[in-house]
């Protein structure tokens, strides 16, 4: 039997581990509209007047589903995921509605995650595309 | 309803009337027995006037009932004011034992046992001197005198009897000797008569005619005989009526000392004419009508022992009444022993027992009498706001003074009288006149001082001034749109306007709309206080768009204001969003709203409408068309406009 030198271990197993940490940390960060910027709640409570237009990366947790009209779309509740612990943050806290139209074949169950990218069409919130995440 | 009510008011006056008249005992006082003493209230009203066994005092006609027998006590005024007089007077001294023993004595002197055929006219004698003795008593009342006085007639219409007894045996004697005159005259006309028709007369000649000589003499001599017999006659006529006269007269004497309750003067009288009189002259002749009275037997015979009786059992009487107040009086019981001094005060006025009560025990009672014709006066005025006063200070001085069934019945005439007014007060605001004027007379027939029915009669009064100034001031609040000012005076404008339907149907609505208004208030106010103060805002928020401009309200809302300030500042923002055309953005401001108050039905409302508009306006496709602008909205600009902050 050969004999591995022990050096290879040594170097080996700490870079797979890294490898590893670096393949998930990137597949949770980035991902799909990773080019938009994220979608600002406070901004859009202060004036939404100015965001009209523009599209947005949402990350968010689906609350409720507010109306479901069939071959139009739905209108839900999400909850923008932010980080609690960053005081600027917090002020993106709360509940905001957005409509997916009915091209979307996606399902939607209270508590998902998911990447919106989303358009405000006037000051409604458009999904234009989404990711499960 | 208005009978009984009337019943319990009638109820009440005869009950003030009857402690102050002292109602009779439940159970017979007479018959010298142990009868039961005990009060058994005004409420044994209706007994005492069936029950001929009862014993009552009637102060309004001045009688009282002995046995069935009424007795005449003079006026009512002058009844209360001689039981007052005797309540405040001193008791009698010594002197009145001394006078009683006198009486008695003079009673001995004249009894069957102690006279006879040798003391006949000593004991008599006797007996009428000691009555001018017994005449120097101030108790007395110179009734002694008057025995005295008739027994003294009597031996004087003895003497005129015997003086008549003479005069008719002389007559007779005369009588007899005329009468033997007139027959030796007819003998000898007889005598002469026969001689002539037995002489022989001429032949075929008659016999002689009858001598007429000597009847003349004979006419006049049977005339002087029958006047003498017509003088004897006279006489008989005359001593009858005399001895008629005198029997009258002293049985006459005898039952005044009954009825007039000077029962030892009447057994004296009594006594006096048992012993001036034949046994065949014992009968009553007088009174005997009364006396029967006494004796609820139909074929009774009045005797003077019935009058003999009738006297002693009254005696017994209130001697046995005496001894029952003096027992009440020291159990405590002041009312029962006022009520049984009284009927016995009224039974036997001048017996000793009753003159001689303790005047401490007299001046309590005096206290209590005034107290209860306070009392009576009262029940008679309808003042039935003091009677618990003076029922009160009754019971004070009188632990077993039946007040607590006066009262109730007090307190029911007070609710009668009340439910009258307060149905006065509705007919005149429907505007039954007549109905009302009926009511309020009943309320004032029940309890003439009510203070409700005073009120009721200067609203009335004054509603005839106040209708020409309230009508105007009613539509001007109405065009002024002062619902809350209204409200406040929906009384005053319920009684103004209650012929003006029109006007009254507004003040109704007036009047539901602040109730409610007012209602929500509260609700809102006492949200708050559990420490919810955003439900409360909620219901304030609602109130307000029904009613922007009370000014209660509006102070409800600035006390709570402060309370929710972030929520009501959120709901604003939504709202105002929403007004301005940004649906999208007034639901995010309520979806925020909402979870500052999860509960509020407003935020759902409000949710739901904006979900529904929303989807319905949204595009079914994403597009990446260019975004329109929003909607000119209120503003008109062709550039959306954030709301203002």
């Amino acid at each position: 039997m050969s004999k591995i030198n022990p050096l290879v271990f040594a170097l080996g197993i700490p870079f797979v581990v890294i490898a590893v940490l670096l393949v998930v940390v990137v597949g949770r960060t980035g991902g799909k509209f990773t080019n938009l910027s994220p979608f600002s709640l406070k901004s859009y409570r202060q004036d939404w007047t100015a965001l009209q237009g523009n599209s947005y990366r949402l990350d968010c947790k689906v609350e409720q589903q507010l109306a479901f009209l069939e071959g139009k779309g739905r209108l839900l509740v999400v909850s923008p995921i932010v980080d609690r612990d960053k005081e600027m943050d917090k002020a993106n806290l709360g509940r905001l509605p957005v409509f997916v139209p009915a091209d979307s074949t996606q399902s939607f169950e209270v508590g998902q995650r998911f990447k919106f990218k989303v358009r405000l069409n006037r000051d409604l919130l458009l999904v234009e595309d989404l990711e499960r995440f | 309803m208005r009978t009984s009510l009337l019943v319990c008011l009638g109820w009440c006056a005869l009950v003030a009337q009857g402690f102050a008249q002292a109602p009779p005992p439940g159970a017979a006082v007479s018959g010298g027995g142990g009868g039961d003493y005990r009060s058994s209230t005004a409420e044994g009203g209706a007994d005492r006037l069936f029950d001929v066994n009862s014993d009552s005092v009637d102060m309004e006609n001045g009688s009282m009932q002995w046995k069935g027998k009424t007795f005449n006590l003079g006026n009512s005024r002058a009844m209360r004011m001689r039981f007052e007089r005797y309540l405040s007077a001193p008791a009698a001294g010594g002197d009145m034992l001394k006078y009683q023993q006198l009486l008695q004595r003079i009673e001995r002197l004249l009894s069957p046992a102690n006279i006879n055929n040798s003391n006949y006219i000593a004991n008599q004698q006797e007996a009428f001197n000691l009555l001018f003795q017994a005449a120097e008593f101030e108790v007395d009342g110179n009734n002694s005198l008057t025995i005295a006085t008739q027994v003294q007639k009597i031996w004087n219409m003895r003497a005129e009897f015997r003086s008549l007894e003479v005069s008719k045996n002389q007559l007779e004697v005369i009588r007899k000797s005329q009468e033997t005159v007139i027959v030796n005259r007819a003998e000898k006309i007889e005598s002469a008569n026969d001689e002539r028709s037995s002489a022989p007369g001429k032949a075929g000649q008659p016999t002689l005619a009858k001598s007429s000589s000597g009847t003349t003499e004979l006419g006049f001599r049977v005339k002087d005989e029958q006047r003498t017999q017509a003088e004897i006659l006279a006489r008989n006529a005359e001593m009858t009526a005399l001895g008629l006269k005198a029997q009258v007269e002293f049985q006459s004497q005898m039952v005044g000392f009954l009825l007039a309750r000077r029962y030892r003067h009447c057994i004296i009288t009594s006594a006096f004419y048992r012993v001036l009189f034949k046994s065949g002259n014992q009968n009553i002749r007088v009174g005997a009508k009364e006396v029967k009275e006494f004796f609820p037997v139909s074929d009774f015979v009045p005797t003077l022992e019935s009058i003999d009786t009738l006297a002693r059992e009254a005696m017994t009487d209130v001697t046995l009444g005496m001894k029952t107040v003096d027992d009440l009086v020291k159990q405590g019981e002041l009312y029962g022993a006022f009520e049984r001094l009284q009927e016995t005060y009224f039974l036997g006025e001048f017996e000793p027992s009753v003159m001689m009560y303790d005047q401490a025990k007299k001046r309590d009672m005096l206290e209590l009498w005034r107290d209860l014709r306070e009392l009576q006066r009262l029940g008679d005025e309808h003042d039935l706001a003091n009677v618990e006063g003076y029922v009160n200070k009754v019971r004070g001085r009188a632990r077993d003074f039946p007040g607590a069934a006066i009262l109730s019945k007090v307190n029911n005439a007070i609710n009668a009288s009340n439910m009258a007014v307060l149905s006065a007060k509705q007919a005149a605001l429907s505007g039954d006149t007549a109905k009302a004027e009926a009511a309020l007379e009943r309320a004032t027939k029940i309890w003439p001082q009510n203070p409700a029915v005073k009120d009721f009669a200067n609203q009335v009064v004054s509603r005839q001034d106040t209708l020409a100034q309230k009508i105007p001031e009613f539509d001007r609040m109405v065009s002024e749109a002062k619902w809350r000012d209204i409200f406040n005076k929906k009384l005053e404008f319920a009684l103004a306007l209650a012929q003006d339907k029109a006007r009254s149907d507004k003040l109704r609505q007036v009047v539901n709309r602040i109730g409610e208004l007012d209602a929500n208030i509260q609700k809102a106010q006492v949200l708050a206080s559990q420490n919810n103060p955003y439900l409360a805002w909620d219901v304030i928020v609602e109130t307000s768009r029904a009613e922007p401009d009370d000014l209660v309200l509006a102070k409800t809302r600035s006390d709570i204001a402060p309370l929710v300030a972030d929520y009501a500042r959120t709901i604003g923002i939504a709202e105002k969003l929403e007004k301005d055309g940004g649906e999208a953005a007034a639901l995010t401001a309520w979806l925020q709203a909402q979870d500052l108050n999860p509960a509020s039905p407003a935020c759902g409302a409000a949710i739901k409408r904006l979900a529904g508009s929303l989807a319905q306006g949204a595009p079914a496709k994403a597009t990446a068309a260019a975004p329109t602008p929003p909607a000119a909205g209120a503003s008109g600009d062709d550039v959306a406009v954030p709301p203002k902050r």
